[in-house]
C-alpha cells in the first residue's frame, strides 16, 4: 500500500519503494503525485460542489456538520481548514469564531482556492477569513498557532501523509484538536460490495455526464481504496504525536472522522 | 450505536433550521431566547434513547449540536414528555423533578419563560407564499379548529369527571375528598399533639421530686 502505513518504511531511505507512491491504483514517482492530483482538481474545481452533492446525495453536508459539531470551536478561536476547497467548513467555522477569531482556508490547488474565495465572498463571508495556498506537508505557519485544524477529504491526496499529520500537529496549540474527515472502509461487507459497485461504475459515469471528466472520478474511487483504513489512520495520528485519538464511523464507515488532541 | 453520527447530524440540522425559522417570525421571542442563551444549554433525553443536544448562540442564530458542551451553563435532563411539558409552559416540571436541573436554575426559569413567550407569526410566513387573503382564511380556520379542540377537550374532561363522581359514584367527589383529607390532617395533628403531651407527662412523672431541706 503506501509508505505511511509502516513507519519502518521511512527507515529504508534510498530503496526504490521510497521513491514511488500511489496515484489511485497506479504507482507514480513521489515528486509527480502532487502535480497529477493538481491536474485532477484543476479539472473538477468548477463543478466540485455540484458533484459532491450528486455523488453523496447531499450526505456530505451531514458529515461536515458532524465535524463542526465535534470541533468545539468557540468565539475567538484560530482555525486552520486545510484542503478547504470550496469553503464548506470555513463558512461554518467563520460563524463560530466570530469577529474576534480567525479562520485560514488553505489549499494547495489555486483553482480550488479561487472557487472557494469567490464563493465565500458571494455569501458575504469576510473579515475573519484568510486564504493561503499551502502544502499540507509544509504548512507556512508558526508552531502552536491554531486551536483547531481540519482536513476534509484532502488527506488521501497528500503524498506523505505522515509528514502532513506531523506538520498539522506542529501548528496546533497544546490542547488543540485535529479533525481528519476522510473516506474510509465500510464496516459491513454487504455495504462494502454495494459501495464498490457504486464507486467504480456510477461515479465515473456521473463525472462524464455532469463534469465531462470520468478519469478524475475514477481516480477518486481508486484513491479512496488506497487510503489507510480507520485503525491505520488512527495509529498514524498517534505516531504524529497526537493523543486521545479516536474515530467516528459515518454512514456505515464510508466516511470516518478521526479526532486527535495535541498534548 | 443507533442513531449514528450521520442521523444525529440530520436531526440537529432539521431542529436548528426549524428553530431559527420560527425565531425569524418572532423578533421579541428571539431576543428573549438569545438572552437566555448566554452560555451553552444542554438537553439530555434519558428515555427511550439517551441523546444529548446542546444549544449555542452563534451570531444571531441558534446552533443545535448533538454533542455535549465542554462547559455548559445549564444542563436539563428528562424524558421527552417532560420537555414537551416544559415547552408548553408547565412550570411544575422542575418542582416535581421530572426535569433534573444542573447549573444555574435561574437560567432554567429564564429559558422556560423565553420558550413560553415564543409566538411565531405563522400567518405572515404563510402569506409570503400564498398571499394575504388565503393565508388569513387558512389562519382563521386553524385558529377556530384549535379553539374548538381545546373546548372539546375541556368539556370531555368535565363530563367524564361528573360521570365518575356523581352518576356512577365510582370515586368520591372532589370536595368530599378534600373534606376527608382535611379531617385526616386534623386527626393526625391532634394525635401528634396528644403524643407530645403524653411524652411530657411521662417525663414529669419519671423526674424525681426535688429534695426538701
Amino acid at each position: 500500500m503506501s509508505e505511511q502505513q509502516t513507519p519502518a518504511n521511512d527507515n529504508q531511505a534510498g530503496s526504490p519503494q521510497d521513491d514511488v507512491t500511489h496515484f489511485g491504483f497506479r504507482d507514480v514517482p513521489k515528486n509527480q503525485k502532487a502535480g497529477q492530483v493538481a491536474e485532477v482538481f484543476h479539472s473538477v474545481a468548477g463543478k466540485y460542489d455540484l458533484m459532491n452533492d450528486l455523488m453523496s446525495m447531499g450526505i456530505h453536508r451531514l458529515w461536515k456538520r458532524f465535524t463542526i459539531e465535534l470541533s468545539g470551536v468557540r468565539p475567538g478561536h484560530q482555525v486552520l481548514d486545510i484542503a478547504g476547497g470550496t469553503g464548506d467548513l470555513t463558512m461554518k467555522f467563520s460563524d463560530l469564531v466570530g469577529p474576534t477569531g480567525k479562520v485560514v482556508l488553505a489549499d494547495i490547488n489555486a483553482s480550488m482556492l479561487q472557487v472557494g474565495r469567490g464563493r465565500l465572498m458571494d455569501r458575504g463571508y469576510a473579515g475573519n477569513i484568510e486564504f493561503a495556498q499551502a502544502d499540507a506537508e509544509h504548512l507556512p505557519f508558526p508552531d502552536n498557532t491554531f486551536n483547531a485544524v481540519s482536513i476534509a477529504f484532502g488527506l488521501r491526496n497528500v503524498t506523505d501523509k505522515d509528514q502532513a499529520l506531523r506538520d498539522m500537529a506542529r501548528v496546533l496549540k497544546p490542547g488543540g484538536k485535529l479533525m481528519v474527515l476522510e473516506f474510509s472502509k465500510p464496516t459491513n461487507p454487504l455495504l462494502n460490495k454495494a459501495y464498490d459497485m457504486y464507486s467504480f461504475n456510477a461515479l465515473p459515469l456521473m463525472g462524464q455526464l455532469f463534469a465531462g471528466d470520468s478519469e478524475s472520478y475514477k481516480y477518486l474511487a481508486e484513491s479512496i481504496r488506497m487510503h489507510p483504513d480507520q485503525d491505520t489512520l488512527k495509529g498514524m495520528m498517534e505516531q504524529a504525536g497526537l493523543v486521545n485519538c479516536k474515530y467516528y464511523n459515518m454512514t456505515g464507515g464510508i466516511v470516518a472522522l478521526h479526532v486527535g488532541i495535541k498534548p | 450505536m443507533f442513531p449514528g453520527p450521520t442521523l444525529l447530524s440530520a436531526m440537529t440540522a432539521v431542529v436548528e433550521g426549524a428553530l431559527n425559522r420560527a425565531l425569524e417570525l418572532d423578533p421579541a421571542g428571539r431576543k428573549a431566547l438569545m438572552g437566555a442563551l448566554t452560555g451553552p444549554v444542554e438537553f439530555t433525553l434519558t428515555a427511550p434513547l439517551h441523546l444529548t443536544f446542546t444549544l449555542y448562540q452563534t451570531g444571531d442564530r441558534v446552533q443545535v449540536c448533538s454533542q455535549p458542551a465542554e462547559i455548559p451553563a445549564l444542563q436539563l435532563a428528562g424524558k421527552p414528555m417532560a420537555f414537551a411539558a416544559l415547552a408548553t409552559g408547565d412550570g411544575e416540571v422542575f418542582r416535581h423533578g421530572r426535569i433534573q436541573v444542573t447549573g444555574d436554575t435561574a437560567l432554567a426559569h429564564q429559558f422556560q419563560r423565553a420558550l413560553n413567550q415564543l409566538a411565531p407569526d405563522w400567518e405572515a410566513a404563510l402569506a409570503q407564499h400564498i398571499g394575504d387573503v388565503p393565508a388569513h382564511f387558512i389562519g382563521q380556520r386553524i385558529r377556530g379548529a384549535v379553539k374548538w379542540s381545546r373546548q372539546a377537550f375541556t368539556a370531555l374532561n368535565a363530563n367524564i369527571e361528573e360521570y365518575v363522581h356523581e352518576e356512577s359514584r365510582t370515586l368520591p367527589g372532589r370536595r368530599e375528598l378534600e373534606a376527608t383529607f382535611e379531617d385526616i390532617d386534623q386527626l393526625s395533628l391532634h394525635t401528634e399533639r396528644l403524643e407530645a403531651r403524653l411524652g411530657l407527662l411521662e417525663r414529669h412523672t419519671n423526674e424525681e421530686p426535688p429534695e426538701t431541706p
